[in-house]
């Protein structure tokens, strides 16, 4: 299916269609801004939601993603930007992709979308995406002491553990855990 | 630019700045000349009027708001980490649990998200069902509002006769899902069980009734000199500022933006509807209560045609691989049997793709993001939560306002911490 993508954007977008429906794009991550600034001035003035999918190998090596098809490392982690044009009622999803390293990062594009503030520290408390630029890029919904990201894959689920008052003699005399 | 904090968007952590963090109420004086008559405050998280857990640390000025920021959290429950360990059918349930005020519009917009995925189209009685539904549930979360913006405002016995009026909602998701409050009814491939004759008559009985007790409210708050004073240019969003912050529902509507999705957008056969969207220029947080109050006319009278033009027919999708076999055909058919058990086993599993349905709740825009990997459980769930979005404008709402107002614009925000938080 071939996507109505914006002519301005064809030169930029390295990859483009509809998946059930919604058109998309792909863009290289260093042009992620440039193509947004574009887009605000095409009428999708409204940032619906900005997320991330991580996109980690499952257990039998495989990958159901295939990324960018010019991509030469491996790549993991998948932001997702939701546009919404509300004069042409239309809806376009920027896709953009980052590789597997330590500490992956994006440009913020919280100045061109005010609400994308919050959704910025979200996707950096959840997945530790580090957006460059951004104001204050703090935990939003995990405590500030919290360790790890807990929406990637690789977070263990079910790690926490809980005080039961059967052991109340063992938590109230001996000395706190090294 | 970048590094300016735009105004209306809290971006300080409580960890941050001059050790804000730490004490519960009381306040605390920065040092500096200039900000010596600067009081800093914390509003919440346990204050009755923030409806659930939300915390604002607040700047003041004598009684004047110099600044805002609302700290969020407290309610996280992981909702999107759990829906990625079930399977598509199972994770209906908890998309019932963020915003539980409006379960049947995150059960909806999860329902056509995964439809899209599967590229099937439930039938028209089911598509009716789920705008009865929605609508009911839009007026039971705007009681719940109404009951506390009035109480708040000081307007007690409103609670009452909101929640009076909310019960009758809560018996008709019982009769026909069976379920109260989380009532799971739209799940992907249509509705849980067809409308029964009792929920007809009891549904009959609600839109007779229902306008009386909307014109009752109007006596008791539309020309309430009290409440009035308390609301009439009070939490003013400029046009400008509700799109720049990307407001949805009744605060973009308010600001004098006619963007509903079940008109802009239509889904679910509400373009088959006639019914109009209420906007209002006002701008404050009387324009949004008159806005709500009409919308709940609006939805009686969707909820008349829906009922009159109730279609005949199935009420699901009618595929195996989706959905189970009717019990009957257990007995009889083997087919049937090998479905049953590959369903409550496996599940059922869309192909690699992604898919955004969005609905409009009470609030603005519910949406749902769904990638599926190709496997029975999704890859990611994403819920894009109106009230996550509606609450980054607090600060420009009060902002040189009053401080007794920050309980008004709180209010009309109508903002559920579950659905912040998720």
């Amino acid at each position: 299916m071939k996507s109505r993508v914006p002519a301005a954007l064809a030169k930029i977008a390295v990859d483009s269609g509809a998946s059930a429906g919604d058109d998309w794009l792909t863009v290289p991550v260093a042009r992620l801004r440039e193509t947004l600034q574009a887009l605000q001035a095409e009428g999708f003035t409204t940032l619906a939601f900005l997320t991330c999918v991580d996109h980690l190998a499952r257990s039998d090596g495989q990958v159901p993603f295939s990324g960018p098809p010019d991509a030469e490392t491996p790549v993991r982690f998948e932001l997702v930007y939701q546009l919404r044009d509300l004069e042409g009622r239309r809806l376009l999803r920027v896709r953009t992709f980052l590789a597997d390293a330590p500490d992956p990062s994006a440009p913020s594009v919280q100045d061109l979308f005010p609400p994308a503030n919050w959704d910025e520290r979200e996707t950096w408390d959840m997945f530790g995406i580090r957006f460059q630029g951004h104001p204050g890029l703090t935990r939003i919904l995990m405590p500030d002491d919290w360790v790890g990201h807990p929406l990637r894959r690789d977070f263990p689920v079910g790690g926490e553990p809980v005080d039961f008052s059967s052991d109340h003699e063992q938590w109230q005399t001996s000395p706190p855990l090294a | 630019m970048a590094d300016q904090p735009s105004p209306g968007v809290g971006v300080h952590s409580p960890l941050d700045g001059e050790g804000q963090g730490g004490g519960l109420t009381l306040a605390q004086t920065p040092a500096g000349a200039d900000d010596s008559q600067i009081l800093t405050v914390n509003f919440g998280p346990h204050h009755p009027s923030t409806h659930g857990v939300l915390r604002l640390i607040v700047d003041l000025d004598g009684e004047v708001i110099r600044k805002v920021t609302p700290v969020i959290g407290y309610l996280h429950t992981g909702i999107e980490k759990t829906a990625e360990s079930l399977r598509y059918q199972q994770v209906v349930t908890v998309t019932d649990r963020h915003d539980y005020l409006s379960p049947l519009f995150n059960n909806h917009s999860y329902a056509m998200a995964v439809e899209r995925l599967m590229g099937v189209e439930v039938p028209p009685r089911a598509d009716a069902l789920r705008v009865i539904m929605d609508e009911l549930c839009r007026i039971s979360s705007h009681m719940i509002w109404l009951g506390t913006s009035g109480l708040e405002l000081g307007a007690i016995s409103m609670l009452w006769y909101c929640l009076r009026e909310r019960d009758k909602v809560l018996d008709l998701n019982e009769e026909i899902s069976g379920f109260r409050m989380h009532t799971s009814y739209i799940r992907p491939g249509g509705v849980m069980a067809d409308a029964t004759p009792r929920f007809l008559d009891l549904l009959n009985t609600f839109i007779e009734e229902f306008p009386k007790s909307i014109d009752e409210f109007e006596d008791l708050l539309t020309e309430n000199p009290i409440f009035k004073a308390r609301t009439v240019g009070i939490g003013y969003l400029s046009r400008e500022d509700a799109l720049r912050l990307g407001q949805t529902g009744p605060m973009l509507r308010g600001s004098g933006v006619d963007w509903d999705l079940r008109k802009s957008m239509p889904y679910s056969g509400y373009e088959k509807y006639d019914f109009e969207v209420a906007t209002d220029a006002g701008c404050d947080c009387y324009a949004r209560y008159k806005i709500r109050i009409r919308e709940l006319r609006e939805s009686i009278k969707i909820l008349r045609q829906a009922v009159d033009q109730l279609p005949e027919g199935p009420i699901n999708v009618d595929d195996r691989k989706m959905l189970p076999p009717p019990r009957e055909e257990l007995d009889t058919s083997m087919e049937a049997l090998i479905h049953h058990f590959k369903l409550f086993t496996e599940g059922y599993s869309p192909p690699v793709g992604d898919a955004y349905a969005a609905t409009e709740s009470g609030r603005g825009e519910n949406g749902c993001y769904v990638v599926s990997d190709g496997t029975h459980k999704p890859r990611r769930v994403k819920f894009r939560a109106a009230s996550f979005v509606n609450l980054q404008s607090t600060e420009t709402m009060a902002l040189r306002g009053m401080v007794a107002d920050m309980i008004a614009i709180i209010g009309t925000i109508d903002a559920i911490m579950g659905d912040v938080d998720r």
